[in-house]
Protein backbone atom coordinates (compact mmCIF):
# COMPACT_ATOMS: atom_id res chain seq x y z
CA UNK A 1 0.00 0.00 0.00
CA UNK A 2 2.75 2.39 1.00
CA UNK A 3 4.57 1.52 -2.22
CA UNK A 4 1.51 2.57 -4.21
CA UNK A 5 1.18 5.87 -2.33
CA UNK A 6 4.76 6.75 -3.14
CA UNK A 7 4.69 5.61 -6.76
CA UNK A 8 1.63 7.64 -7.87
CA UNK A 9 3.10 11.15 -7.29
CA UNK A 10 6.45 10.03 -8.82
CA UNK A 11 4.60 8.77 -11.94
CA UNK A 12 2.79 12.12 -12.17
CA UNK A 13 6.11 13.95 -11.88
CA UNK A 14 7.57 11.79 -14.67
CA UNK A 15 4.57 12.49 -16.92
CA UNK A 16 4.83 16.23 -16.17
CA UNK A 17 8.55 16.20 -16.90
CA UNK A 18 7.95 14.38 -20.18
CA UNK A 19 5.24 16.85 -21.18
CA UNK A 20 7.55 19.79 -20.34
CA UNK A 21 10.33 18.21 -22.40
CA UNK A 22 7.97 17.63 -25.35
CA UNK A 23 6.81 21.25 -25.05
CA UNK A 24 10.39 22.53 -25.09
CA UNK A 25 11.30 20.39 -28.12
CA UNK A 26 8.17 21.60 -29.94
CA UNK A 27 8.91 25.24 -29.07
CA UNK A 28 12.53 24.89 -30.21
CA UNK A 29 11.45 23.28 -33.49
CA UNK A 30 8.92 26.07 -33.99
CA UNK A 31 11.45 28.82 -33.26
CA UNK A 32 14.15 27.25 -35.43
CA UNK A 33 11.80 27.59 -38.44
CA UNK A 34 11.91 31.38 -37.95
CA UNK A 35 15.72 31.74 -38.38
CA UNK A 36 17.61 32.20 -41.64
CA UNK A 37 18.80 29.14 -43.56
CA UNK A 38 22.57 29.16 -43.12
CA UNK A 39 24.81 27.22 -45.53
CA UNK A 40 28.58 26.99 -45.07
CA UNK A 41 29.58 25.52 -48.42
CA UNK A 42 31.55 22.30 -47.99
CA UNK A 43 32.85 20.02 -50.71
CA UNK A 44 35.85 18.23 -52.15
CA UNK A 45 37.49 19.73 -55.21
CA UNK A 46 39.71 17.55 -57.39
CA UNK A 47 42.87 18.75 -59.06
CA UNK A 48 42.46 19.07 -62.86
CA UNK A 49 43.77 16.30 -65.11
CA UNK A 50 45.73 18.24 -67.71
CA UNK A 51 49.19 19.05 -69.03
CA UNK A 52 50.40 21.85 -66.77
CA UNK A 53 51.17 25.20 -68.40
CA UNK A 54 54.89 26.08 -68.06
CA UNK A 55 54.27 29.18 -65.96
CA UNK A 56 54.93 30.16 -62.36
CA UNK A 57 51.69 31.78 -61.22
CA UNK A 58 50.85 33.38 -57.92
CA UNK A 59 47.40 33.89 -56.46
CA UNK A 60 46.21 36.58 -54.10
CA UNK A 61 42.83 36.07 -52.45
CA UNK A 62 41.32 39.43 -51.43
CA UNK A 63 39.35 39.56 -48.17
CA UNK A 64 36.06 39.79 -50.13
CA UNK A 65 36.76 36.33 -51.53
CA UNK A 66 38.29 34.82 -48.38
CA UNK A 67 35.17 35.77 -46.40
CA UNK A 68 32.71 35.58 -49.25
CA UNK A 69 29.15 35.48 -47.92
CA UNK A 70 25.85 35.88 -49.69
CA UNK A 71 22.86 37.14 -47.68
CA UNK A 72 19.26 37.33 -48.82
CA UNK A 73 16.76 38.38 -46.17
CA UNK A 74 13.10 37.43 -46.59
CA UNK A 75 10.84 40.29 -47.70
CA UNK A 76 7.56 38.56 -46.91
CA UNK A 77 6.61 36.07 -44.14
CA UNK A 78 6.14 33.34 -46.77
CA UNK A 79 9.75 33.65 -47.98
CA UNK A 80 12.80 32.34 -46.13
CA UNK A 81 16.09 34.13 -45.45
CA UNK A 82 19.36 32.67 -46.69
CA UNK A 83 23.00 33.10 -45.72
CA UNK A 84 25.44 31.25 -47.99
CA UNK A 85 29.10 31.34 -46.85
CA UNK A 86 31.36 30.21 -49.66
CA UNK A 87 34.73 31.83 -48.79
CA UNK A 88 36.53 28.74 -47.51
CA UNK A 89 35.23 26.53 -50.33
CA UNK A 90 36.28 29.17 -52.91
CA UNK A 91 39.87 29.07 -51.66
CA UNK A 92 39.94 25.24 -51.58
CA UNK A 93 38.65 25.09 -55.15
CA UNK A 94 40.95 27.77 -56.61
CA UNK A 95 43.99 26.29 -54.86
CA UNK A 96 43.17 22.88 -56.40
CA UNK A 97 42.49 24.30 -59.89
CA UNK A 98 45.45 26.69 -60.12
CA UNK A 99 47.80 24.18 -58.47
CA UNK A 100 46.94 21.60 -61.12
CA UNK A 101 46.96 24.04 -64.03
CA UNK A 102 50.40 25.66 -63.73
CA UNK A 103 53.85 24.14 -63.24
CA UNK A 104 54.59 26.65 -60.49
CA UNK A 105 51.91 27.90 -58.10
CA UNK A 106 52.31 30.19 -55.11
CA UNK A 107 49.94 31.69 -52.56
CA UNK A 108 51.29 35.24 -52.33
CA UNK A 109 52.26 36.51 -48.87
CA UNK A 110 50.93 40.02 -49.47
CA UNK A 111 48.92 41.83 -52.14
CA UNK A 112 51.07 42.53 -55.23
CA UNK A 113 52.24 46.14 -55.05
CA UNK A 114 55.44 47.99 -55.99
CA UNK A 115 58.23 47.46 -53.47
CA UNK A 116 56.59 44.68 -51.41
CA UNK A 117 58.57 41.54 -50.56
CA UNK A 118 56.77 38.63 -52.25
CA UNK A 119 57.54 35.32 -54.00
CA UNK A 120 59.01 35.53 -57.53
CA UNK A 121 56.32 34.61 -60.09
CA UNK A 122 55.46 35.30 -63.76
CA UNK A 123 52.13 36.94 -62.82
CA UNK A 124 49.53 37.04 -60.05
CA UNK A 125 45.86 36.10 -60.44
CA UNK A 126 43.36 37.93 -58.20
CA UNK A 127 39.84 36.44 -58.24
CA UNK A 128 36.71 38.29 -57.08
CA UNK A 129 33.09 37.09 -56.79
CA UNK A 130 31.10 40.03 -58.17
CA UNK A 131 27.66 38.45 -57.88
CA UNK A 132 25.91 35.34 -56.58
CA UNK A 133 22.29 34.39 -57.19
CA UNK A 134 20.33 31.36 -56.05
CA UNK A 135 16.96 29.78 -56.85
CA UNK A 136 15.08 27.12 -54.92
CA UNK A 137 12.03 25.08 -56.06
CA UNK A 138 9.57 27.15 -53.98
CA UNK A 139 10.57 30.24 -56.01
CA UNK A 140 10.81 28.73 -59.49
CA UNK A 141 8.39 25.75 -59.28
CA UNK A 142 11.09 23.68 -61.01
CA UNK A 143 12.51 20.69 -59.15
CA UNK A 144 16.08 21.96 -59.09
CA UNK A 145 18.17 24.13 -56.76
CA UNK A 146 20.41 26.55 -58.65
CA UNK A 147 23.42 28.77 -57.88
CA UNK A 148 24.85 31.25 -60.35
CA UNK A 149 28.05 33.23 -59.82
CA UNK A 150 29.87 35.93 -61.72
CA UNK A 151 33.63 36.18 -61.22
CA UNK A 152 36.06 38.91 -62.12
CA UNK A 153 39.74 38.13 -62.49
CA UNK A 154 42.72 40.42 -62.56
CA UNK A 155 46.08 39.24 -63.84
CA UNK A 156 48.81 41.56 -62.60
CA UNK A 157 52.60 41.61 -62.47
CA UNK A 158 54.38 41.05 -59.19
CA UNK A 159 54.43 44.84 -58.77
CA UNK A 160 50.68 45.08 -59.25
CA UNK A 161 50.79 46.41 -62.85
CA UNK A 162 47.63 45.21 -64.68
CA UNK A 163 48.09 42.67 -67.50
CA UNK A 164 44.50 41.56 -68.09
CA UNK A 165 41.04 41.72 -66.58
CA UNK A 166 38.18 39.46 -67.55
CA UNK A 167 34.78 38.18 -66.37
CA UNK A 168 33.51 34.62 -66.12
CA UNK A 169 30.27 32.98 -65.01
CA UNK A 170 29.63 29.68 -63.24
CA UNK A 171 26.43 27.74 -62.75
CA UNK A 172 25.49 24.75 -60.64
CA UNK A 173 22.24 22.91 -60.06
CA UNK A 174 21.07 19.86 -58.20
CA UNK A 175 17.73 18.02 -58.27
CA UNK A 176 15.33 17.76 -55.37
CA UNK A 177 15.71 14.49 -53.50
CA UNK A 178 13.71 12.57 -50.92
CA UNK A 179 14.81 13.48 -47.37
CA UNK A 180 17.36 16.07 -48.59
CA UNK A 181 17.00 19.39 -46.79
CA UNK A 182 16.97 22.78 -48.55
CA UNK A 183 20.35 23.66 -47.02
CA UNK A 184 21.98 20.37 -48.16
CA UNK A 185 20.62 20.91 -51.68
CA UNK A 186 21.86 24.53 -51.83
CA UNK A 187 25.28 23.34 -50.61
CA UNK A 188 25.40 20.72 -53.38
CA UNK A 189 24.34 23.29 -56.00
CA UNK A 190 27.10 25.64 -54.74
CA UNK A 191 29.69 22.84 -54.99
CA UNK A 192 28.52 22.15 -58.56
CA UNK A 193 28.82 25.87 -59.35
CA UNK A 194 32.36 25.96 -57.93
CA UNK A 195 33.35 22.92 -59.99
CA UNK A 196 31.85 24.62 -63.03
CA UNK A 197 33.86 27.76 -62.24
CA UNK A 198 37.06 25.67 -62.29
CA UNK A 199 36.07 23.97 -65.56
CA UNK A 200 35.17 27.29 -67.21
CA UNK A 201 38.40 28.92 -66.01
CA UNK A 202 40.56 26.10 -67.39
CA UNK A 203 38.84 25.92 -70.79
CA UNK A 204 38.49 29.69 -71.32
CA UNK A 205 41.89 30.81 -69.96
CA UNK A 206 43.75 30.74 -73.25
CA UNK A 207 40.79 32.20 -75.21
CA UNK A 208 40.69 35.59 -73.45
CA UNK A 209 42.29 37.93 -76.05
CA UNK A 210 44.44 39.88 -73.54
CA UNK A 211 45.63 36.65 -71.95
CA UNK A 212 46.29 35.05 -75.34
CA UNK A 213 48.60 37.95 -76.17
CA UNK A 214 50.41 37.67 -72.84
CA UNK A 215 50.68 33.87 -73.14
CA UNK A 216 52.13 34.20 -76.68
CA UNK A 217 54.90 36.36 -75.23
CA UNK A 218 55.59 33.97 -72.35
CA UNK A 219 55.21 30.60 -74.10
CA UNK A 220 54.93 30.96 -77.92
CA UNK A 221 54.00 27.28 -78.45
CA UNK A 222 50.98 27.54 -76.12
CA UNK A 223 47.98 25.57 -77.37
CA UNK A 224 44.34 26.22 -76.63
CA UNK A 225 43.00 24.16 -73.74
CA UNK A 226 39.78 22.60 -74.95
CA UNK A 227 37.51 19.75 -73.87
CA UNK B 1 9.29 -23.91 -26.03
CA UNK B 2 11.87 -23.65 -28.82
CA UNK B 3 9.58 -25.64 -31.13
CA UNK B 4 6.82 -23.10 -30.62
CA UNK B 5 9.15 -20.25 -31.68
CA UNK B 6 10.25 -22.16 -34.78
CA UNK B 7 6.63 -22.57 -35.82
CA UNK B 8 5.78 -18.92 -35.15
CA UNK B 9 8.79 -17.49 -37.05
CA UNK B 10 7.72 -18.46 -40.62
CA UNK B 11 4.33 -16.89 -39.94
CA UNK B 12 6.04 -13.70 -38.85
CA UNK B 13 8.15 -13.65 -42.03
CA UNK B 14 5.05 -14.29 -44.16
CA UNK B 15 3.17 -11.57 -42.30
CA UNK B 16 6.05 -9.08 -42.73
CA UNK B 17 6.37 -9.86 -46.45
CA UNK B 18 2.59 -9.63 -46.85
CA UNK B 19 2.57 -6.27 -45.07
CA UNK B 20 5.44 -4.97 -47.27
CA UNK B 21 3.60 -6.16 -50.40
CA UNK B 22 0.32 -4.61 -49.23
CA UNK B 23 2.07 -1.27 -48.58
CA UNK B 24 3.53 -1.09 -52.09
CA UNK B 25 1.38 0.54 -54.73
CA UNK B 26 1.29 -0.59 -58.37
CA UNK B 27 3.68 0.68 -61.04
CA UNK B 28 3.42 0.20 -64.79
CA UNK B 29 6.73 0.23 -66.64
CA UNK B 30 7.71 0.05 -70.33
CA UNK B 31 11.23 -0.59 -71.59
CA UNK B 32 12.33 -0.17 -75.22
CA UNK B 33 15.67 -1.34 -76.53
CA UNK B 34 17.60 -0.65 -79.69
CA UNK B 35 20.99 -2.33 -79.88
CA UNK B 36 23.34 -2.16 -82.85
CA UNK B 37 26.47 -4.04 -81.89
CA UNK B 38 26.30 -6.27 -78.84
CA UNK B 39 29.48 -7.89 -77.42
CA UNK B 40 29.07 -11.66 -77.95
CA UNK B 41 31.06 -12.82 -74.92
CA UNK B 42 30.46 -10.05 -72.42
CA UNK B 43 32.98 -7.31 -71.73
CA UNK B 44 35.72 -9.46 -70.14
CA UNK B 45 38.07 -7.58 -67.80
CA UNK B 46 37.12 -4.15 -69.07
CA UNK B 47 35.04 -1.76 -66.99
CA UNK B 48 32.00 0.38 -67.66
CA UNK B 49 30.98 3.76 -66.37
CA UNK B 50 27.42 5.06 -66.04
CA UNK B 51 27.05 8.83 -66.15
CA UNK B 52 24.06 11.15 -65.83
CA UNK B 53 23.36 13.87 -68.40
CA UNK B 54 22.91 17.24 -66.72
CA UNK B 55 22.41 19.67 -69.56
CA UNK B 56 18.67 20.36 -69.34
CA UNK B 57 17.58 23.55 -67.63
CA UNK B 58 14.47 22.22 -65.89
CA UNK B 59 15.64 18.85 -64.56
CA UNK B 60 18.75 16.93 -63.58
CA UNK B 61 19.32 13.20 -63.92
CA UNK B 62 19.35 12.08 -60.28
CA UNK B 63 22.75 10.81 -59.01
CA UNK B 64 20.91 8.16 -56.92
CA UNK B 65 19.28 6.78 -60.08
CA UNK B 66 22.71 6.39 -61.72
CA UNK B 67 23.97 4.66 -58.56
CA UNK B 68 20.89 2.39 -58.56
CA UNK B 69 21.51 1.23 -62.17
CA UNK B 70 25.20 0.64 -61.41
CA UNK B 71 24.37 -1.44 -58.32
CA UNK B 72 21.72 -3.38 -60.27
CA UNK B 73 24.32 -4.42 -62.86
CA UNK B 74 27.22 -5.18 -60.52
CA UNK B 75 25.05 -7.13 -58.06
CA UNK B 76 23.66 -9.43 -60.77
CA UNK B 77 26.93 -10.00 -62.66
CA UNK B 78 29.91 -9.67 -60.33
CA UNK B 79 32.36 -9.93 -63.26
CA UNK B 80 31.26 -6.51 -64.58
CA UNK B 81 33.24 -3.72 -62.98
CA UNK B 82 31.17 -0.56 -62.73
CA UNK B 83 33.14 2.61 -61.98
CA UNK B 84 31.25 4.98 -59.68
CA UNK B 85 30.04 8.19 -61.34
CA UNK B 86 31.64 10.57 -58.82
CA UNK B 87 34.90 8.61 -58.80
CA UNK B 88 35.06 8.83 -62.60
CA UNK B 89 34.23 12.53 -62.96
CA UNK B 90 36.64 13.40 -60.13
CA UNK B 91 39.44 11.37 -61.73
CA UNK B 92 38.85 13.14 -65.06
CA UNK B 93 38.03 16.62 -63.75
CA UNK B 94 37.15 18.95 -65.51
CA UNK B 95 36.39 16.98 -68.71
CA UNK B 96 33.08 15.38 -67.63
CA UNK B 97 31.43 18.39 -65.99
CA UNK B 98 28.07 19.50 -67.52
CA UNK B 99 29.91 22.31 -69.38
CA UNK B 100 32.64 20.12 -70.85
CA UNK B 101 31.22 16.56 -71.12
CA UNK B 102 31.33 15.04 -74.63
CA UNK B 103 27.94 15.09 -76.34
CA UNK B 104 28.79 12.79 -79.26
CA UNK B 105 31.07 9.74 -79.50
CA UNK B 106 33.23 11.65 -81.99
CA UNK B 107 34.14 14.11 -79.20
CA UNK B 108 36.08 11.31 -77.48
CA UNK B 109 38.96 11.69 -79.97
CA UNK B 110 39.31 15.37 -79.06
CA UNK B 111 39.37 14.44 -75.39
CA UNK B 112 41.99 11.74 -75.84
CA UNK B 113 44.35 14.17 -77.57
CA UNK B 114 45.29 15.28 -74.07
CA UNK B 115 47.91 12.86 -72.84
CA UNK B 116 46.95 12.76 -69.13
CA UNK B 117 43.31 12.05 -70.09
CA UNK B 118 44.29 9.26 -72.51
CA UNK B 119 46.57 7.70 -69.86
CA UNK B 120 43.81 7.82 -67.23
CA UNK B 121 41.31 6.16 -69.59
CA UNK B 122 43.79 3.33 -70.26
CA UNK B 123 44.31 2.95 -66.49
CA UNK B 124 40.54 2.75 -65.89
CA UNK B 125 40.05 0.21 -68.76
CA UNK B 126 36.75 1.83 -69.69
CA UNK B 127 35.19 -0.14 -72.54
CA UNK B 128 31.65 1.22 -72.45
CA UNK B 129 30.38 4.60 -71.37
CA UNK B 130 26.65 4.70 -70.66
CA UNK B 131 24.92 8.09 -70.57
CA UNK B 132 21.55 8.22 -68.85
CA UNK B 133 19.27 11.20 -69.40
CA UNK B 134 15.92 11.71 -67.70
CA UNK B 135 14.19 12.22 -64.38
CA UNK B 136 11.28 11.20 -62.17
CA UNK B 137 8.66 13.92 -61.85
CA UNK B 138 5.54 14.37 -59.72
CA UNK B 139 2.59 14.51 -62.11
CA UNK B 140 -0.31 15.15 -59.73
CA UNK B 141 -1.13 15.36 -56.03
CA UNK B 142 -4.35 15.78 -54.11
CA UNK B 143 -5.89 15.35 -50.66
CA UNK B 144 -4.54 16.52 -47.32
CA UNK B 145 -3.33 15.08 -44.04
CA UNK B 146 -3.58 17.13 -40.84
CA UNK B 147 -1.52 16.30 -37.77
CA UNK B 148 -1.96 17.62 -34.25
CA UNK B 149 -0.28 17.39 -30.86
CA UNK B 150 -1.86 17.91 -27.46
CA UNK B 151 -1.50 16.87 -23.81
CA UNK B 152 -3.53 13.73 -24.56
CA UNK B 153 -1.26 12.63 -27.39
CA UNK B 154 -0.58 13.20 -31.07
CA UNK B 155 -2.15 11.96 -34.28
CA UNK B 156 -2.92 12.56 -37.93
CA UNK B 157 -6.08 12.33 -39.98
CA UNK B 158 -6.73 12.59 -43.72
CA UNK B 159 -5.87 11.10 -47.06
CA UNK B 160 -3.27 12.11 -49.65
CA UNK B 161 -2.42 10.74 -53.06
CA UNK B 162 0.20 11.63 -55.68
CA UNK B 163 1.40 10.32 -59.01
CA UNK B 164 4.99 9.98 -60.25
CA UNK B 165 6.29 9.41 -63.75
CA UNK B 166 9.82 8.34 -64.67
CA UNK B 167 11.32 8.83 -68.14
CA UNK B 168 14.90 7.76 -68.80
CA UNK B 169 17.01 7.05 -71.85
CA UNK B 170 20.37 5.26 -71.77
CA UNK B 171 22.82 5.65 -74.65
CA UNK B 172 25.74 3.21 -74.85
CA UNK B 173 29.05 4.36 -76.33
CA UNK B 174 31.80 1.97 -77.31
CA UNK B 175 34.86 3.78 -76.03
CA UNK B 176 37.35 1.82 -78.17
CA UNK B 177 35.58 2.27 -81.51
CA UNK B 178 34.12 5.69 -80.53
CA UNK B 179 30.65 4.84 -81.76
CA UNK B 180 27.17 4.59 -80.29
CA UNK B 181 26.24 0.91 -79.97
CA UNK B 182 22.89 0.92 -78.22
CA UNK B 183 19.97 2.92 -76.90
CA UNK B 184 17.48 1.90 -74.19
CA UNK B 185 14.52 3.87 -72.91
CA UNK B 186 12.35 3.18 -69.89
CA UNK B 187 9.17 4.82 -68.68
CA UNK B 188 7.31 4.02 -65.48
CA UNK B 189 4.28 5.55 -63.81
CA UNK B 190 2.53 4.89 -60.54
CA UNK B 191 0.15 6.35 -57.98
CA UNK B 192 1.07 6.51 -54.27
CA UNK B 193 -1.43 6.81 -51.40
CA UNK B 194 -1.20 7.90 -47.79
CA UNK B 195 -4.25 7.30 -45.58
CA UNK B 196 -3.83 8.62 -42.04
CA UNK B 197 -5.95 7.52 -39.09
CA UNK B 198 -3.83 8.52 -36.08
CA UNK B 199 -0.73 7.12 -37.85
CA UNK B 200 -0.02 7.96 -41.53
CA UNK B 201 0.42 4.78 -43.59
CA UNK B 202 2.37 5.54 -46.80
CA UNK B 203 1.65 3.15 -49.69
CA UNK B 204 4.44 4.17 -52.06
CA UNK B 205 4.66 3.28 -55.75
CA UNK B 206 8.38 2.56 -56.45
CA UNK B 207 8.35 4.37 -59.81
CA UNK B 208 12.04 5.27 -59.96
CA UNK B 209 12.98 1.78 -58.73
CA UNK B 210 10.94 0.16 -61.52
CA UNK B 211 12.66 2.34 -64.15
CA UNK B 212 16.05 1.47 -62.59
CA UNK B 213 15.30 -2.27 -62.74
CA UNK B 214 14.05 -1.94 -66.35
CA UNK B 215 17.14 -0.13 -67.61
CA UNK B 216 19.46 -2.27 -65.46
CA UNK B 217 18.02 -5.55 -66.85
CA UNK B 218 18.36 -4.37 -70.45
CA UNK B 219 21.94 -3.20 -69.86
CA UNK B 220 22.75 -6.59 -68.33
CA UNK B 221 21.45 -8.30 -71.47
CA UNK B 222 23.76 -6.08 -73.48
CA UNK B 223 26.88 -6.33 -71.31
CA UNK B 224 26.77 -9.71 -69.61
CA UNK B 225 27.52 -13.10 -71.13
CA UNK B 226 25.27 -14.68 -68.46
CA UNK B 227 22.07 -12.96 -69.58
Amino acid sequence: MSDLMISVPSANRAVNALLKLAGCVFALAFLSACGANKVVVEGKFPSPLMTKLPLNIGVWYPDELRNHEFTDMAKTPRESSWIVKSGEAQIQMWDAVLGGMFQGFENMRVAPEPGVLNQVVDAVIIPYVDELQYAIPTQTHVNVYEIWMRYRFELVTQDGEPIAEWMMTAYGKTPTAFLRSNTAAVNLAAVMALRDAGANFITSFSRVPELREWLDGKMPAAQEISP
Amino acid sequence: MRKGHAVKRPWRIVATLGMAWALTACVSATVDEMVFNEPTEGIGEASIVILGRRHASDYDTEPDFIECVGKHISSRDKSIQVIGELEFINALYPWFEPRTAPLHPRDIDRLLRQEPVAAKMIELKTEYMIWIDGSTQRTNSSGSVACGIGPGGAGCFGFGTWGDEANYEAVIWDFTDKIEVGRISATAAGQSYMPAIIIPIPIIAPVQGAACDGIGDQLLEFLSSKY
